[in-house]
């Protein structure tokens, strides 16, 4: 297949079903912009790391085909949301029906509703800099859209599963937007784990917007698919004293893109993210975070880690911008990153974009291997090399790990850490 | 602090203190760029016929090229047909004998700059040579370099005299091929300094150019290789200067490094060129290349700069470490006030095994100017036990500037190491109190603050330099408090 040159001819997707008409005019409109959006080749900056991993197919510019309530993702407790190949299922989820909380498909949003969120659907996302949001927003299917209304709090995580299991090529592009009222908490899982073995796209974009006092976690678990190319965005925008805390953990595949822009626009405003990227064989993993600071009086912090084994390949750029008024502004921003062979590649490059001068930044990043002298130390006393390369490893993300707020989800990344563990260190 | 803003803002009117034209009989081209241009240049200069092949296509080349726009400067386009490529100062007959043949006007140029060409054996025991404009007009201390066997010439004398080595080394560590700027000098490049230190000599004194654009409408574009053969060390210091004028000129050079087996070289850079008035008018666009190739088995390159000058600052001095056990080191301070910008940095690439690097770089932006960083870190899947280690902070003063730190960091081989970290901060009030109470003034608290930020630099520059460095910027921050 001859290579597409632009994002608008690299998708052709029928129209989206059931969608309320001023979302079909969103996608219209959105569509009509792809035509001046190039695919990213190594000359573009913020892919000149992973173009090489994003491979389109003609294949791929399909639908995925609609599977029903199936796979492993209805094995999850508490409140969910099911996609499988990129629809929801409302069968298959289960979520409290509360009149200060409104869970809905965007297909079931009255057309009042659905015009106030097609005015506000890419307002958290500069979609310059991330493009493939851009894609989504012409092509979104299906969609989930969450409000809290003031003080609402959700008592339970609310996990919104995405799962591929289809046997066919094609593309999925959910979507999805969570309106914090004032005061409100919400704490959202995102899981994407595939069990498909056919070249998959998925497009996803989900949307935060925290009034004054929110307080909302996310997290954000990029599980797998060995054949599914991942290229997702997670935007915010953040009020006054609100709150904003996530967890992305992300383990490899063929192209894994997270883009995650914060901007927070209300003084006194607080923002955390962690991010952990565990990579092996040939795979892909590349995380792309956008802190601003545009009021003054805002805190960020900031930690990414990435470990990368045999012949894979892990990108970390993290960018703070301090606007000219935000002074008083604090941010901190870290990446370490663990090479575990040579023939595996990591690619930092933290940025700092500082227009004030009443502020307190500093970045730190760092590339290395496993420190000879601790290994030596642990196999010293009696444990084999091999137990000692994998806690050392562990202990490298560890901190992280042990941060993630809700239990079911640090067991599950418990266990593809103890899988990944198990084949990057074989021999003793 | 509102309190010493007015005092400051008074003070705030310093000039640039280079800013004199020198009144001097000048050849100058007609502005404009085309294949009989660089032909012209090069039968001035008499060069061989390799020299006039090779400009020519370097400048089919750069024909093709795009002037970069990634770094993070905002500039007008640059008209290159507007631009004179040749201004050489008037000669009597062909070349000046020795330096009581050269223009008393420019000599006087030179004493007002404070680099005093006539040898002062004595004193000064620092080896100069004046590029003026387009040429290269004096240098100074041949004799005692010529007997420990050091060449140190203008580039012209170098390519008739010495072509085999130049041949042989130029274009070889920047290609024509490298960068937009980096071609077009290949093409016009029209004076310039060559050094070469033959094998296991330690050059006895400290080799210096002065460069200093007179001529107006002019760019100038000059070309430095050093080459140090094994076992050697050189020091070499760079300075520069122009005079104040409302349009911008273009400052496009080349500077090339290289070190083999156990050589060292020390590259020290102060760069003051015109920076523009207060009003962001005028000024010296400075687009350089510089880099060395760490050739040689423990071989050493360590660049150090402070670039107070120049309106635009595109600068970002390399080493290629390629020979086991090579060292490559850049010490900077860049200091941006008015409405100068600099986006400047290094590379550090690693390719031999236990090749190791150090990265110390100190941003100050005053006023509305705009101060970047922007590095590359580089490991090849060779490079055995490379090292490196970063450090770039900023410090801002005043709350419309900008200072930005872009460092790419890559690494292929999983036993090197590299650490990097920043930070960005201002002169606390703290500080400032704590000189205040003891009653210093704002101006000299300021420039005391500031030159201990900096000092980790200082200290690697050449003593004569460093005193220099810090009345530079002493001057250049008059007036940034607030």
């Amino acid at each position: 297949m001859k290579p597409a040159s632009t994002l608008s001819t690299a998708f052709l997707h029928p129209a989206g079903q059931a969608l309320p008409e001023p979302l079909l005019a969103l996608r219209k409109q959105r569509g009509a912009a792809l035509v001046d959006m190039p695919l990213p080749t190594r000359k573009t900056e913020n892919w000149k790391y992973s173009s090489k991993y994003l491979k389109l197919t003609d294949e791929m510019a399909v639908s995925l085909p609609t599977a029903g309530k199936t796979g492993s993702a209805l094995a999850v407790p508490g409140y969910k949301v099911v996609f499988i190949n990129g629809v929801m299922i409302p069968e298959a989820s289960e979520y409290p029906d509360l009149n200060n909380i409104l869970i809905q498909r965007f297909g079931d949003l009255s057309d009042a509703e659905a015009s106030e969120l097609a005015e506000r659907l890419d307002t958290t996302l500069n979609t310059k800099e991330v493009q493939f949001a851009g894609l989504n927003s012409a092509r979104f299917e299906d969609g989930l859209m969450i409000r809290l209304n003031p003080d609402a709090v959700l008592d339970q995580p609310l996990f919104i599963i995405h799962e591929v299991t289809a046997d066919a090529s094609g593309s999925a592009f959910p979507r999805i937007f969570v309106d914090a009222g004032r005061n409100s908490q919400i704490t959202l899982v995102e899981e994407y784990i595939s069990s498909g073995q056919e070249a998959v796209l998925v497009n996803s974009v989900t949307e935060f917007t925290l009034a004054e006092g929110a307080n909302v976690t996310n997290i954000r678990l990029s599980m797998g698919g060995e054949n599914v190319q991942h290229i997702g965005a997670t935007g915010v925008t953040q009020q006054r004293s609100s709150r904003f805390e996530s967890h992305c953990v992300g383990f490899g595949g063929p192209l894994r893109r997270h883009d995650l822009q914060v901007r927070m626009e209300g003084e006194g405003a607080e923002c955390k993210l962690n991010g952990v990227v565990v990579t092996q064989g040939t795979q892909h993993y590349d995380n792309h975070t956008t802190i601003e600071h545009v009021a003054a009086h805002c805190d960020s912090e900031e930690t990414y880690r990435n470990i990368a084994a045999d012949k894979s390949h892990a990108v970390f750029n993290g960018r703070i911008h301090i606007h000219q008024d935000a002074q008083k502004s604090n941010a901190n921003m870290n990446n370490k990153n663990l090479l575990l062979s040579t023939g595996a590649e990591i690619d930092t490059k933290p940025e700092l974009e500082i227009y004030a001068d009443d502020v307190k930044c500093a970045h730190g990043a760092t590339i290395g291997q496993l420190d000879e002298e601790s290994l030596f130390y642990l196999v010293s006393r009696g444990i084999d090399r091999r137990e000692a390369n994998v806690l050392l490893t562990m202990a490298f993300i560890n901190e992280l790990v042990a941060q993630i707020p809700v239990e079911a989800v640090r067991d599950t990344v418990q266990i593809r850490l103890n899988q990944f563990f198990d084949q990057a260190f074989q021999e003793a | 602090m509102a309190t010493t803003d007015q005092e400051v803002n008074e003070l705030i009117k310093r000039e640039y203190e280079h800013g004199f034209v020198t009144e001097i009989e000048v050849d100058t081209f007609e502005p404009g760029l085309n294949e009989d241009v660089i032909a012209r240049l090069s039968a001035i200069k008499k060069e061989p016929e390799f020299m006039l092949e090779w400009r020519l296509k370097a400048y089919r080349r750069w024909l093709e090229m795009q002037e970069p726009d990634w770094a993070h400067l905002g500039y007008e386009k640059i008209d290159y047909d507007s631009i004179s490529y040749y201004s050489a100062p008037k000669r009597k007959e062909d070349m000046p004998q020795s330096l009581d043949d050269v223009d008393p006007e420019l000599l006087r140029t030179y004493e007002k700059l404070g680099i005093p060409l006539h040898e002062r054996e004595k004193l000064a025991g620092v080896a100069v040579d004046a590029v003026f404009d387009s040429v290269s007009v004096a240098t100074t201390f041949k004799e005692p370099l010529a007997k420990a066997g050091v060449i140190f010439c203008s580039i012209s004398e170098a390519v008739r005299d010495y072509p085999e080595l130049v041949q042989k080394y130029l274009g070889s560590v920047v290609p024509h091929t490298d960068n937009f700027f980096a071609g077009l000098n290949a093409a016009v490049f029209s004076d310039g300094t060559f050094v070469y230190v033959p094998k296991g000599v330690r050059c006895p004194m400290e080799l210096s150019t002065y460069f200093r654009i007179n001529a107006a409408n002019t760019g100038q574009f000059e070309r430095t290789l050093i080459i140090a053969d094994e076992g050697s060390y050189v020091s070499y210091l760079e300075g520069c200067t122009a005079p104040m004028r409302d349009e911008n000129q273009l400052h496009a050079a080349v500077v090339e490094l290289v070190a083999l087996d156990d050589a060292q070289i020390k590259y020290s850079t102060v760069q003051n060129w015109y920076p523009g008035d207060e009003n962001g008018k005028g000024g010296i666009f400075n687009f350089v290349t510089k880099r060395a190739a760490c050739i040689g088995k423990n071989s050493k390159v360590s660049w150090t700069q402070v670039e107070t000058g120049s309106a635009i600052t595109w600068k970002y001095p390399s080493c290629i470490l390629r020979g086991e056990n090579s060292v490559g080191e850049f010490y900077s301070v860049a200091l941006t006030h008015n409405y100068q910008q600099a986006d400047t940095g290094t590379k550090m690439i690693h390719l031999g095994k236990n090749t190791s690097s150090t990265i110390i770089s100190k941003g100050i932006s005053a006023g509305k100017s705009s101060n970047v960083y922007r590095g590359l870190v580089k490991f090849g899947p060779r490079a055995e036990g490379a090292r490196n280690f970063t450090q770039c902070d900023s410090l801002l003063i005043g709350d419309r500037c900008g200072a930005h730190t872009f460092p790419y960091i890559e690494s292929l081989n999983k036993s090197a190491i590299v650490e990097h970290e920043a930070t960005t901060s201002k002169v606390s009030d703290e500080q400032m109190f704590l000189c205040r109470q003891r009653g210093i003034n704002p101006e000299q608290a300021v420039s005391m603050i500031v030159n201990g930020f900096c000092k980790e630099v200082f200290k690697e520059l050449p003593m004569e330099f460093a005193v220099e460095a810090g009345k530079l910027l002493e001057v250049s921050l008059e007036g940034s408090v607030g």
